[in-house]
């Protein structure tokens, strides 16, 4: 946003970039690794922008990622070896006694694209045009964008709206399957025969930014959003339990779940509400202190799935005599969504007989639980020359899953993740 | 187990509150500020309010795949099968 | 005083009738320069593109050259040009000059002082000041399409009576 006049948020560029516009650089590498061999992420990305002429600026966004591992299923750790389906429906898998169930079948290359184009409308106010495409094997995302921004008080006060769509088709591995119908058997026929799905996200979002001081600036955003259409995850399960054993369901409580002559499991596929309704109150300040810089941010959110959640994110910039030094903390804190389950009960929840089951949204799913999560990192920067940058860091990551009262070794394991990325900027 | 999805009054307050805030910051922040010649700090790359963008884009990525909760910063961006 | 800030407006009304009406009195400038001192009403008898800038401004950073062709121009005909520059670190500026052609006067304004004085909105902002010492133009920012209508405005003043 380096338009014709310094604007409020204006990327500040080395002096010699004055005379002549190039393309800034930015590119990295990130590394991101979970214990005990779940999700391992490799994501090459590069951003690039440039003004075009006095008045536009473009950016673009390439970023991949490549994924392998194994990821929970949804199902719990039992007191007895647990066997799946994988999703294709050609081969099972098993967890042994004691062991959370992962499906390791998990595999997948992300590629997406996004554009930005910015256009000085006069001397204080602009519009962002934005565009975004990714692909992955099983999904495909494309949105468009609009943020209008307008300046008051001298620059000191900026008002922005922005709107976004987004249209997302997703076409799971062996079909989307039938919700609360049980995973079956190899050679039994599947309940995930469905066809491909969609669905459409609209976000509405108002900010306000407002200079305080020469050292001190403040944003407050509010956020609308709205999703519609196929929100489950075709993967996940959620166990149906035998009261009587504390084990899944097997024939001896069940005929429906009689494996050997119906070929039905005791995992249902996930049910999730079509439609979710989200509000998000936002908060950031950065201070400059004399030479170091301070960056804070809070978000309040809240969604009709009855998942509220609070984010607290602080960045603290300690300028060295080369290149500087930053801690990053980062604190998140989220109830349930009111549909997520620890497990399905036989005769509460699901008929032993017929496996017809009384509710009509259940999931399992570890992200829907009521959860913490903590993050702290270090960055280090060092200014190569006046165009260009090098940096580093390293985050660790610990989530902490808080199912309620369970019987002991059904917990949700806590996720432990470390991310690595490299850093490195220039003109081009 | 399931409560109806309704759309709560909660809801409904908070958004009114947070534009309400808005329109009156105009005003409100009109006596607060700088002059255009005192914004060298905020000029500076340090200073904006996302300084580092790819550091952003693949934190929110992250969180978005791990976690229930997603926006506030910006809208954009698109979306993944993650979640 | 009273300055108004309007310059597209000013210009091209200026233009229309081929001369430009005085809107004020240019408030008077005295500060260090990169030569010694510098006082505005020195330059009496002068067309003046007074203009404010510092060195983490990208649009006040990119007038430069425009802003040595002008000089080399017009010099002949009575134009000089003065850059105020209000970094609060004159040594941003000076690091910032090393890498710049300058043919015209700097001068340091650190505290502002001068900028209050024209009630400056943005950066960088431009005044033209004519001959008699008062104020004709006034524009903020620096834009490609800017230049023409700043050139017709300043010949005019070159060329006119005041």
């Amino acid at each position: 946003m380096s338009l014709a006049t310094c604007t409020l948020l204006q990327i500040a560029a080395p002096l010699a970039q004055a005379v002549d516009s190039e393309w800034e650089v930015e590119s990295a590498v990130l590394f991101y690794s979970e214990s005990d061999s779940r999700v391992l992420a490799i994501e090459p990305a590069v951003y690039a922008s440039r003004d075009i002429n006095d008045d536009e600026r473009i950016s673009l966004r390439l970023v991949v990622d490549a994924l392998t591992g194994a990821t929970p299923n949804g199902a719990h750790a039992s007191s007895v070896a647990q066997t799946f389906t994988t999703p294709s429906g050609r081969s099972s898998y098993t967890a042994a006694a004691g062991q959370t169930p992962l499906d390791d079948t998990f595999h997948d290359t992300r590629v997406a694209f996004g554009a930005d184009w910015d256009i000085a409308i006069d001397r204080v106010s602009r519009i962002t045009w934005g565009g975004n495409l990714s692909r992955e094997f099983d999904y495909t995302s494309l949105g468009a964008s609009a943020t209008y921004a307008r300046d008051y008080n001298d620059r000191n006060t900026t008002l922005n709206a922005g709107l976004a769509f987004n249209y997302d088709m997703i076409g799971p591995v062996g079909g989307t399957p039938s919700v609360l119908q049980p995973m079956v058997d190899p050679g039994f026929t599947l309940n995930r025969a469905g066809a491909d799905d969609n669905k459409t996200i609209t976000d509405f979002l108002i900010g306000v930014t407002q200079v305080i001081s020469r050292q001190t600036l403040i944003q407050f955003n509010y956020g609308f959003g709205q999703t519609d259409g196929y929100q489950n995850d075709p993967y996940k399960i959620v166990t149906v339990i035998d009261p009587l054993t504390g084990e899944p369901a097997t024939t001896s409580g069940s005929t429906f779940f009689d494996t050997a002559s119906t070929g039905n499991l005791p995992y249902l596929y996930e049910s999730r509400p079509e439609t979710r309704d989200r509000n998000v109150l936002y908060f950031k300040a950065v201070h400059h202190f004399d030479e170091d810089v301070i960056n804070f941010s809070y978000r309040y959110y809240e969604d009709d799935w009855d998942v509220t959640s609070h984010t607290f994110d602080l960045r603290y910039r300690y300028e060295m005599d080369e290149g500087y030094l930053q801690p990053h903390i980062r604190y998140y804190q989220q109830d349930a969504a009111s549909f997520y389950t620890h497990n399905l009960e036989l005769g509460t929840d699901v008929n032993p007989a017929s496996g017809a089951v009384n509710t009509t949204f259940a999931s399992n799913d570890y992200r829907l639980a009521k959860s913490e999560t903590v993050t702290l990192g270090l960055k280090y920067g060092l200014p190569l020359g006046k165009n260009s940058e090098f940096s580093i860091r390293g985050e660790v990551i610990s989530q902490t899953v808080n199912d309620g009262l369970v019987p002991s070794g059904e917990e949700t394991p806590d996720l432990d993740a470390i991310i690595l990325q490299v850093n490195y900027s220039l003109l081009w | 187990m399931f409560r109806a999805c309704l759309y709560s009054t909660k809801n409904k307050s908070v958004r009114v509150m947070a534009i309400m805030f808005m329109l009156i910051s105009i005003p409100a922040c009109s006596s607060m500020g700088i002059q255009p010649w005192e914004r060298d700090l905020l000029a500076k790359d340090s200073m904006q309010l996302v300084p580092d963008y790819l550091d952003n884009f693949m934190d929110e990525h992250i969180y978005f795949s791990k976690e229930a909760s997603s926006g506030g910063q910006g809208v954009g961006g698109g979306g993944c099968g993650c979640n | 005083m009273k300055v108004i800030f309007n310059t597209l407006i000013v210009l091209i009304l200026g233009l229309s009738g081929n001369s430009i009406a005085a809107i004020s009195d240019a408030p008077n400038i005295r500060l260090p320069s990169l030569d010694g001192e510098f006082n505005l009403e020195d330059l009496r008898g002068k067309v003046v593109y007074l203009d404010f800038w510092a060195s983490w401004c990208i649009p006040c950073v990119k007038s430069f050259p425009w802003m040595h062709h002008l000089k080399m121009t017009y010099q002949a005909q009575g134009l000089e040009i003065v850059a105020v520059n209000l970094d609060r670190e004159k040594r941003l500026a000076e690091e910032f000059l090393k890498l710049v052609d300058v043919n015209f006067i700097v001068a340091f304004d650190p505290e502002g002082k001068s900028a209050e004085a024209y009630r400056l909105r943005g950066m960088p902002s431009t005044y033209l000041i004519g001959r008699d010492g008062r104020l004709y133009a006034t524009h903020i920012g620096f834009r490609e399409k800017d230049k023409p209508k700043l050139e017709s405005a300043i010949k005019i003043l070159l060329e006119g009576s005041q």
